[in-house]
């Protein structure tokens, strides 16, 4: 069967099975900027957006998106160097297998959560796993990054 | 970009002839690079390719393994009929295909890739199936039906040692005469201490893609941390040379040790896919297959007995480790050479005897992770000193205080310790927390709380760098400066997260004398550095660096005499810093990227290879006497818990660090190191769950099953301070290696919640046998310590 997807703004029409997860489907695609981490919903790793809110793609069957908007990381690319640099300079930047789903999230968290607390911030990034950084820098870059727009 | 590359040469000619560069050529000049993408920027926007996001070349297979669903058995027959039914471009198969030789084992000739006969543990691929897509392979794979006999299987390493099955013979260092010692204590005590095994979860799953070359040569791009033993290892089972096979390593989603030995597996069975169907072939496993057939931190059972006179001091250690080795040798030996090595922790003992064995089980084999054998050492040392202290009365960091490691100190291995830090760290890690304030104040919280209790802890770590195998510390640098003034450098290190591309850009471009931007680090290949070790041990950019550092001031030196020639000085007179020369501290007209236009010109060599073998390194493995180490990095940590006595769930309240990074290259990815070691040392000790049932089958084999430290995991408070440089001859600019010594500070954490759950019965506890889940501190509250 066919689905049509808007993704980063534009409209793609994909062929996929009933079954699909819309990470394969996002992947297949060639948007391979979507990474997969345990299929299981857990690592947040596959994180998009549908119609701006943070979803699990390996989690999300692929008929559902059908006639929504997909925002990968590559849809918010501009913002998305941005915060690299912040990452950057906390030492939170590590393999970076873990980055396009949690930076994705963070923006997220940016655009929903006006001045979000210490506790919000933690609470909203739980669910984004990383097993390189122990998530202390992620947390200063996180700060940098939210205060910089204040400055 | 071209264009202005094209522009910038011309005008560049025109100052190597001495005449001053307009200012227009300055400004060209500085431009160079400037498009370059800062290094973050495709890891973040998702632009970095891992193994399964690489274009796949034209007509490219899915390969995938059927894994075995027990823990020991015999192949009696394959039926594959259906499997082949399902598409005609399923192809299946099995050790008989193997044009080589069926044995990747890299210490011992006990792997064969796939089972002729027999299988090992629950979990092991024993047949290979390749079709057109990813998902036809899978279902293929699940569709072969086999025959088989079930086989007894061991899965306790104790029941192993009992029968005699070791992998190799045990391994016993002795110091002293522990007998007479004990006779002299006034204090001897003995236990049992269990820690459980680790999944590594680097987020990227093991995978590989192969291609056959103009029909004669292999090529493979590995998620491995050693590309050299990817490459023998397709050698072996193809049958070829090895400079028949190239292999490629970009940057890995995480590895922790999980690469090292156990990409050669995947890379191995991609290439053999590839030779046999002349086609490219990917292997790529889920999550759920990468938990079940790889292998983990291993699990240790251990005895100990410690003697210490009235005082406190320790006189005597004693300890068997009972290593689970899992199915084959793998890495285990030089493991447990790390455990045998760190037996006594950061304490000066003076009679000590350890013995460590192998013992082989049907379990994955088990393998390197961060800290490689001595996490468990050192949670042996703590556990009994904990024993000590629950004997004397005392607070066990007294006694820790007193036996630390001092400058001069030989450990029981013969090696004479220098620059030691051990009291500098713990000393300065109590008065920066207010250690006796924290002890009162915990006490006084105690006192006045019912409901919750809390609990303190400090670990000294003093952690040996090398690896422990001899030859292995050797690393190989290829550079290249381009007629532009860019330079390419290549090694054997791997970037997987340690940033050690950067900090080998960083010596390098200290070392030529050029700004940072100038320099990339290349992805690592066999056709660059030869015969490299793995990107292991701590190791990568003290080995890579250095070899990197040789490479540059030869280049460097040909540079000097060049630009004496032009500037009518010696080469003795002139410096090389920030891209311009300096003449006795002034900078002169010329500039690098001109000095390399007119070498270029006159025909020199702007390429070099370096090669670095750590020096004074020796070790006598019969007398086991030597120095093993290099060096030894230093530290310390103080964790504060508090368990909650109605839910039986606990929270980390703070957690203090001090530790020695030497003179660091980039202090702020020497942080990011330590806090990510520490997370994985806090989820090994409290969190990370790796369970087999009765039988040997994984029940711990997803995310969901599974839980790794998450940002609620971890400590509100995390306070780390560095210690103050010092001199490390053998490593570039003093630095020390930073990747596995801080995962040691997590065992801190097993022992602050042990010390309030004591606070909570009003006993003494002696229970060592991590991960402390909440479910254990439940059955320790209900007084049940079995
Ligand atoms: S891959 Fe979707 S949450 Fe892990
Ligand atoms: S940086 Fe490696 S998983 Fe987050």
């Amino acid at each position: 069967m066919i689905v049509t997807i808007t993704i980063n703004g534009k409209k793609e029409s994909l062929q996929i099975e009933p079954g699909d997860m819309l990470v394969d489907t996002l992947r297949n695609a060639g948007h391979v900027e979507v990474k997969k981490g345990c299929d299981t919903g857990n690592c947040g790793v596959c994180t998009v957006l549908l119609d701006g809110k943070p979803i699990r793609s390996c989690s999300f069957l692929a008929v559902r998106a059908e006639g929504h908007e997909i925002t990968t990381i590559q849809g918010v690319a501009e913002e998305a160097r941005r915060f690299a640099d912040f990452l950057n300079r906390e030492g939170a930047d590590q393999c970076g297998f873990c980055a396009p789903g949690f930076a994705l999230t963070v923006i997220a968290m940016k655009r929903e959560l006006k001045n979000p607390t210490e506790e919000e911030i933690r609470h909203y990034l739980a669910g984004n796993l990383c097993r390189c950084t122990g998530y202390e820098s992620q947390h200063r870059a996180i700060r940098n990054y939210l205060e910089a727009d204040h400055a | 970009m071209n264009h202005a590359a094209h522009h910038r040469k011309s005008m560049e000619s025109a100052t190597s002839d001495g005449s001053a560069a307009p200012a227009s050529t300055k400004a060209a000049a500085m431009a160079a690079g400037s498009g370059v993408v800062p290094e973050s920027v495709p890891n973040v926007t998702g632009a970095t390719q891992y193994i399964d996001d690489i274009p796949l070349p034209a007509g490219c297979l899915q390969a995938a393994v059927r894994l075995s669903d027990s823990a020991r058995g015999r192949i009696l027959a394959l039926h594959t009929e259906a499997a082949l039914a399902l598409d005609p471009s399923v192809r299946i198969i099995t050790a008989k295909d193997i044009p080589g030789t069926n044995q990747i084992g890299t210490n011992k000739a006990d792997e064969p890739l796939l089972p002729e006969e027999e299988w090992e543990y629950w979990g092991q691929p024993l047949v290979l199936v390749v079709a057109a897509t990813r998902s036809l392979a899978r279902r293929a794979a699940s569709l072969i039906t086999i025959a088989s006999e079930e086989l007894p299987a061991v899965l306790d390493p104790r029941e192993a040692a009992a029968k005699g099955d070791l992998i190799f013979p045990p391994r016993t260092i002795a110091y002293g005469n522990v007998e007479d010692a004990f006779a002299r204590c006034d204090y001897v005590v003995e236990g049992r201490v269990d820690s459980g095994g680790q999944e590594h979860v680097y987020l990227e799953t093991q995978g590989a893609i192969a291609e056959v070359i103009d029909g004669r040569r292999v090529r493979v791009i590995s998620s491995t941390q050693g590309p050299t033993g990817v490459q023998r290892a397709v050698a072996t089972v193809l049958g070829l040379p090895m400079n028949m096979v190239e292999v490629e390593a970009r940057r890995l989603g995480g590895a922790f040790g999980g690469k090292e030995d156990q990409a050669a597996n995947w890379a191995s069975l991609a290439a053999l896919a590839a030779w046999i169907t002349g086609r490219p072939v990917e292997l790529y496993l889920n999550r759920k297959e990468d938990m079940r057939a790889t292998g983990k931190r291993h699990p240790y059972s251990s005895d100990f007995r410690i003697g210490a006179d009235r005082n406190g001091m320790i006189l005597a250690f004693e300890a068997t480790y009972y290593q689970n080795s899992g199915c084959t040798c793998d890495l285990s030996p030089a493991i447990l050479g790390r455990t045998v090595l760190h037996a006594t922790g950061a304490y000066k003992v003076p009679n000590v005897r350890v013995t460590g064995l192998m013992c082989r089980t049907n379990l994955p084999s088990f393998t390197a992770f961060r800290g490689f054998g001595a996490p468990q050492a050192f949670f042996v040392i703590e556990s009994a000193i904990d024993a000590l202290a629950q004997r004397m009365g005392v607070d066990p960091v007294e006694i820790k205080r007193r036996n630390l490691y001092r400058e001069g100190d030989e450990t029981y291995y013969g090696m004479k310790l220098e620059r030691v830090r051990a009291s500098e760290a713990v000393e300065r890690l109590l008065d920066k927390a207010h250690y006796l304030q924290a002890r009162q104040r915990v006490n006084d919280f105690n006192a006045t709380h019912r409901l919750e209790k809390k609990g303190l802890a400090m670990i000294p770590v003093a952690f040996g760098i090398s690896f422990t195998k001899l030859m292995m510390n050797q690393g190989g640098a290829l550079v290249h400066v381009y007629s532009d003034g860019s330079v390419l450098v290549s090694t054997g290190a791997i970037e997987m997260g340690q940033q050690v591309a950067r900090k080998v850009a960083l010596v390098a471009a200290r070392t030529l004398g050029v700004p940072i931007e100038k320099v990339h680090v290349q992805r690592t290949t066999t056709l660059t550095v030869a015969n490299t070790v793995p990107t292991a041990a701590s190791t990568g950019s003290d080995l890579n660096g250095q070899a990197a550092r040789i490479a540059c001031t030869e280049i460097r030196s040909r540079l000097l005499a060049k630009a004496a020639e032009m500037l009518d000085a010696s080469p003795e007179e002139l410096d090389i810093a920030n891209g311009m020369i300096y003449r006795r501290g002034q900078p002169t007209s010329l500039r690098w990227e001109s000095l390399i236009e007119a070498a270029h010109q006159a025909r020199i060599d702007l390429s070099a290879h370096g090669f670095f073998a750590t020096p004074f390194l020796q070790y006598d493995m019969k007398a086991e006497r030597g120095k093993p180490f290099a060096y030894h990095v230093y530290g310390a940590a103080l964790v504060e818990a508090t368990i909650d006595l109605l839910r039986h769930t606990y929270r980390l309240d703070r957690v203090t660090i001090v530790h020695d990074i030497g003179d660091s290259i980039d202090v702020s990815v020497d942080r990011g190191q330590v806090e990510g070691a520490l997370a994985q040392g806090l989820g090994w000790a409290l969190l990370e769950d790796l369970r087999f049932d009765g039988k040997g089958k994984p029940l711990s084999d997803t995310l969901s099953t599974y839980k790794v430290p998450d940002n609620e995991f971890m400590p509100g408070e995390i306070d780390i301070e560095f210690l103050p440089p010092v001199e490390n001859p053998t490593t570039p600019y003093n630095s020390k290696a930073v990747g596995e010594p801080p995962l040691q500070y997590g065992i801190a954490g097993y022992f602050a919640v042990l010390d309030a759950v004591r606070a909570a019965r009003g006993t003494g506890i002696e229970y060592y046998n991590l991960p402390l889940i909440p479910e254990k501190v439940s059955q320790l509250l209900a007084g049940k310590e079995g």
